[in-house]
Parts: structure tokens; sequence; C-alpha cells
């Protein structure tokens, strides 16, 4: 019964996805699968060790290009071109890390930016022999079909997304319950008691950030497979929030906030593009909104309505694990 | 090798540069040091700044009025915006101020993009005489450009050291509270600040607009450029502020000429440099907390 309890939230929540997929078209889907991957990277970042990340398009740009390089120029296997994005997410956030965990929430997201901007020059100007500059690579007819999921095709493609984003929640979701998870919060919370009780800060958020940056070069990686090509626009300095506004958008520190937050956000783009050719007013005027109103977005705001709903049969306590993201 | 005339090009070029990334970054800062708030908003200022030039100097003819008027539009937006937002945030986590000030950015680029729609627009420089420096030809609205922020800069200083309002703003980055005892109302000086931060951002807008394009995403493009410069000088400080400015303008400037690509990166490099040996930027104090 325990075990059934931790997996129903997860599985209505995938239940509900798969809705959205009958219900919308294949390349909304397919978008929200990999945004919302992509930004429960930072989501965790913020509302578990509080960090806040301007910087997430680097670790996105990084697992794409690592995976566009591979089909570009050596192999055609989807599935270890994410593999290559991942490691190469490893790789990357390893190397950084020690230098930006050390810093105040305040300066890391400053230097996280930076970081983004780096990379963003270096695929777009200094690498250009190697990435093509602003052409981008594109590499959609080296995808060779793979047996049980084909990657190339996007109905297929989203199956393998909807697995791996059931997969990464699920990861995420026992990351939150564990004695990690909140050794995680207490780091945001307070740092200094947390050393007293004989944690060590420094490695805790290492790993925070490594496990969050490698999350998102995987969506990186997936947007390589799914788009066929990759550009520098996908670092680019204007798109740096994106990730940080569906968080806040979702609510922040809330397991599903970042599903939520990315049908939210991704539909406003369709819809409102369409309609009003400027939804950048919209988005930024939510934002203000949801700030002032108490940080605790979309999801945060209906997460005890939905509690009450569907589990009120159940003992209270045993889903108040998400109370920690509003301050 | 360089030759002598394109170095001394390249130097004032970096030196107007520079200046208009002081002009635009000290809002920040300022904001910074006596509220400890991030103020990404000030770079919405700068595109208003620039478009309310374009926009005289399109009707009237006359950059300077142009400018002028950004001035005062950047500052009253500054004023309203720290009246409906920033008062409510003061006590909030540093991070909190980030995000919403950046919800106002994007949602100010959307109300720019409203108005003024998606073509970047040229504005016509309104001094465009050159004169000549050992052999060079330089720009004077470059030199002019400089100038003005050497002016600002002093004018600034002798606003925080010799008046009662600026001995009050410099007490308040010292020490909120003790001024706040005194019988000062903070919240008053809160308000002087961000209407100078606005002013100031929405002035670097205006006498940048004639050297590039007026384009709505301006002020998300100087974004990484506004964050490297606070980080290098220090949050907060205005002598920091000025020289890192004036070093990130050179490095950018000079950068350009020697490989161009370098230009963007290089001062992201002595950033991150920066940071791991000094944290709190070259003239940055260690941070108080409120």
């Amino acid at each position: 019964m325990n075990i059934l309890r931790w997996w129903s939230g997860l599985l209505l929540a995938f239940a509900l996805v798969a809705l959205v997929r009958a219900f919308f078209p294949l390349p909304f889907a397919n978008e929200i699968m990999i945004f919302s991957i992509y930004t429960i990277g930072c989501n965790f970042l913020l509302g578990r060790v509080g960090f806040i990340s301007f910087g997430q398009p680097a670790y996105l740009a990084v697992g794409a290009y690592a995976a566009a390089f591979y089909f570009y120029y050596f192999g055609t296997n989807p599935y270890l071109g994410i593999l290559i994005g991942i490691g190469a997410g490893i790789l990357v956030s390893v190397a950084v890390g020690p230098m930006f965990v050390r810093l105040r929430s305040d300066y890391f997201a400053l230097v996280n930016l930076a970081l983004a901007v780096i990379v963003f020059y270096l695929m777009q100007k200094v690498l250009a022999d190697i990435t093509h500059g602003d052409n981008g690579l594109w590499f959609l007819t080296n995808l060779s079909p793979t047996p049980v999921l084909d990657l190339t095709r996007p109905d297929q493609f989203f199956i393998f997304a909807f697995l791996v984003g059931f997969v990464v929640w699920a990861f995420y979701k026992y990351l939150d319950d564990s004695i990690y998870g909140a050794c995680c919060l207490g780091a945001k919370i307070n740092d200094d008691k947390l050393r007293f009780l004989g944690y060590d800060n420094y490695h805790i958020r290492l790993l925070a950030f490594v496990i969050a940056n490698t999350t998102t070069a995987m969506a990186g990686a997936m947007y390589a497979v799914y788009l066929g090509f990759v550009s520098p626009e996908i670092t680019s300095p204007s798109r740096a929030a994106d990730p940080v506004v569906v968080t806040i958008l979702g609510g922040v520190g809330s397991l599903y906030g970042p599903l939520v937050g990315s049908i939210a956000y991704t539909g406003m783009k369709d819809v409102l593009s369409k309609l009003i050719g400027n939804w950048e007013l919209i988005i930024g005027f939510v934002l203000v909104f949801i700030m002032l109103a108490g940080e605790k977005g979309i999801w945060g705001t209906m997460e005890p309505l939905f509690t009450k709903l569907f589990l009120r049969a159940w003992p209270a306590g045993t889903l108040s694990e998400n109370k920690g993201g509003g301050r | 090798m360089i030759d002598v005339q394109l170095l001394l090009t390249g130097v004032i070029f970096g030196l107007s540069l520079g200046s208009i990334f002081f002009l635009m970054v000290v809002g920040l800062s300022l904001c910074f040091g006596l509220m400890r708030v991030i103020s990404l908003d000030q770079l919405l200022y700068y595109s208003v700044g620039a478009y309310i030039a374009y926009s005289v100097s399109l009707t009237i003819g006359n950059l300077w009025l142009g400018v002028l008027a950004g001035m005062v539009v950047g500052g009253v937006a500054g004023l309203v915006v720290e009246r409906v937002v920033f008062k409510r945030i003061y006590e909030r986590d540093i991070t909190f101020s980030m995000i919403t000030s950046f919800g106002i950015l994007i949602g100010g680029v959307g109300i720019i993009k409203h108005f003024w729609g998606l073509v970047p627009r040229p504005v016509p420089v309104p001094i465009a005489a050159q004169i000549g420096i050992i052999g060079t030809e330089i720009p004077v609205y470059r030199l002019v450009v400089i100038a003005i922020a050497l002016f600002v800069y002093f004018g600034i200083w002798l606003f925080l050291n010799k008046t009662i309002i600026g001995k009050a703003i410099r007490a308040g980055i010292e020490d909120v509270e003790h001024v706040e005892g005194l019988g000062i109302n903070v919240y008053r000086l809160f308000s002087i600040t961000f209407i100078m931060a606005g002013a100031l951002s929405a002035l670097a807008g205006g006498l940048h607009a004639p050297l590039i394009m007026v384009d709505p995403q301006m002020g998300l493009e100087v974004l990484a450029f506004a964050f490297m410069i606070v980080i290098i000088g220090g949050l907060g400080s205005i002598k920091g502020t000025f020289v890192s400015s004036f070093l990130v303008g050179q490095v950018v400037s000079i950068g350009s000429l020697i490989y161009a690509p370098l230009a963007q990166m290089v001062p992201f490099a002595i950033m991150i440099l920066i940071l791991l040996l000094k944290p709190t930027g070259l003239y940055g104090s260690p941070l108080l907390k409120r």
C-alpha cells in the first residue's frame, strides 16, 4: 500500500500528460515533455538548493552540441547520442561546479548566466569551423532508425520522452523524499545549522548542481534528436530566463511544478503569439504577479485543492513533502 | 603589429562604450548598495530611453531633447515601478527581486514591441563632425559621450558627498537601520535612488542609440554585460562600477581589433577569474545583511 501511495501521484500526473498528448498536436506534446525535463533541473536548484540559475541554457547547449557533434561527424544511433549528451553534461558540470557552488546565490546566478554567454559565443563564433556558427548543424538525415522505439519518428519519440520523463520524475521524487533532499533544503534555508548537524554543505550543493545540470544536458540531447538540428540560438542570452520563468510559473520547488509550468508556458506561447504577437508582455507580468502573490505558482496554488479532492481518504502528512518551496 | 591610429580609434571607441556601460550599470549598482535589490528593470529604462530618443529625434529633429525626454520617462518609470512593485519586496530574499525585476524587464520589452514594432531603427548621429588627433579621425560624438559620463560620475560623487540627501544615501548603504533611527525617511531615499537610477539608465540608452540600431531586444542583449560589470566592480560600489565599465569597454574594443570573437568572451573570462580570486569584486565590500 505504501509503495502504491508513493507512485500514485506520479502515475496520476503522467496519465494527465498522456491526456495532453491525446488532445493536443504532437509537436506541442513533444515540446512540453522536453521542456519540462529541461526545467526540472532548474526547479530543483531553485526550490531545493536555493540557487537561482539563469545559466541553464549553457548546459542545455552542452548536451545538445555533444549529441550534435556525434550525429554530424561520427555516428547515427540516437540512443547513443543522448547518452553522449548526458556524459558531456556530467563532465562540464563536474568541471565548473566546484568553482560555482562556493558562490552566494545572487553571484551564482550572474556567473551562471555568464557561462551561458560564453558557451553562446563559443558555439557561434570561436568554434564556427566545427559548429557552422549561426547556421547550426543539420543532421536529421544522419539519424538511423532504431528498433523497438524509433526515435526518428515524432510519435514514437513522444513515447520515449514520456518514459524518460517518468523516470526522471520518479528519480526527483525519490531525491525529494530522501535524507539527501532534506539536506538540500537545509542548505537552502539555514546552512549554518546544517553544518552544525555534521553535513558538508559544499558536497551537497555540488551533487545537486551536477544532478540538475545533467538532467538539463539530457534535455538538450533530446532536443537535438527531436529537432534534428542544433544552432547557438538555444543558448542565446535572451532566452536564458525561460527555465526560471517556467519554474516560477509552475511553482518553485514543487515536484509537478515544471510539468504544469511547461504546459502553461508553451501553451501561452503558442496561443498568445497567434493572438497578439508579443507574448512576452503577458509572460512578464504574469511572472511579476506570481512573485507578488506569494511565489507559489500555478501548481503551488492548485496542489492543496488536488490533495483534498483526490486523496481525501488517505491519512494526513504523507503528501506534505512539497511545502518547502514557498518562503 | 597594430598601428597607432587603429589603436587610438580603438581606445576612444572603448572609452565611449565604457561610458555608456557606466551610465547603464550605475543605477543597478546604487539600487543594490542601498536597497539590496537586484534591479534588472534598469535595462528596460535603457531601452525605453533609446526609443524615446529615437521618436523625439524623429519628430523634432533634436536628439538631445530626446535624451532629456527619455531621462524624464525613465525616472518616472523607475518611480512607478518602485512604488508599485519594489516597495512590497524590499524585505524579501535577493533572488526574489532578481526574478521579479526580470519579469518587469521582459514585460516591458513586450510593451516596447507593441508600440515600436520589431524592426531595428537607425538613429542619426547628432554631431557628425570629426576631429583629427595624431592623424586619426575621431567622431566628436563619442568624445561628447565620454565627457557626459565623466560629468555624471563627478555629479554623483558630489551628490553623495556634499548634499545631505546624498550623505543619507551613503549612510544607508552602510546601515539602513541606523539611518532610520536618526529619523530619516529611508523609503523616500529609496524612491530618490530609483528615480536617479532610472534616469541614468535612460540617459545611457539615449546616448547609445545613435551608435547602434535601436531594437526591442537591446536591453536583453546588454544584460550579460551589465551583470559582468557589476560583478567585476563589486555590487554597490560606484567607483568599482566606474573602473570596471571602462575596463570592459576597453577589453571589448581592443579585443575586437585583435580577434573579433575574443571581444565577447574575454570579459567573461576576466569576470570568472576575478570572482574566484576575490568573490566580492574589485571594490565590493563584504555583504552586510539588512
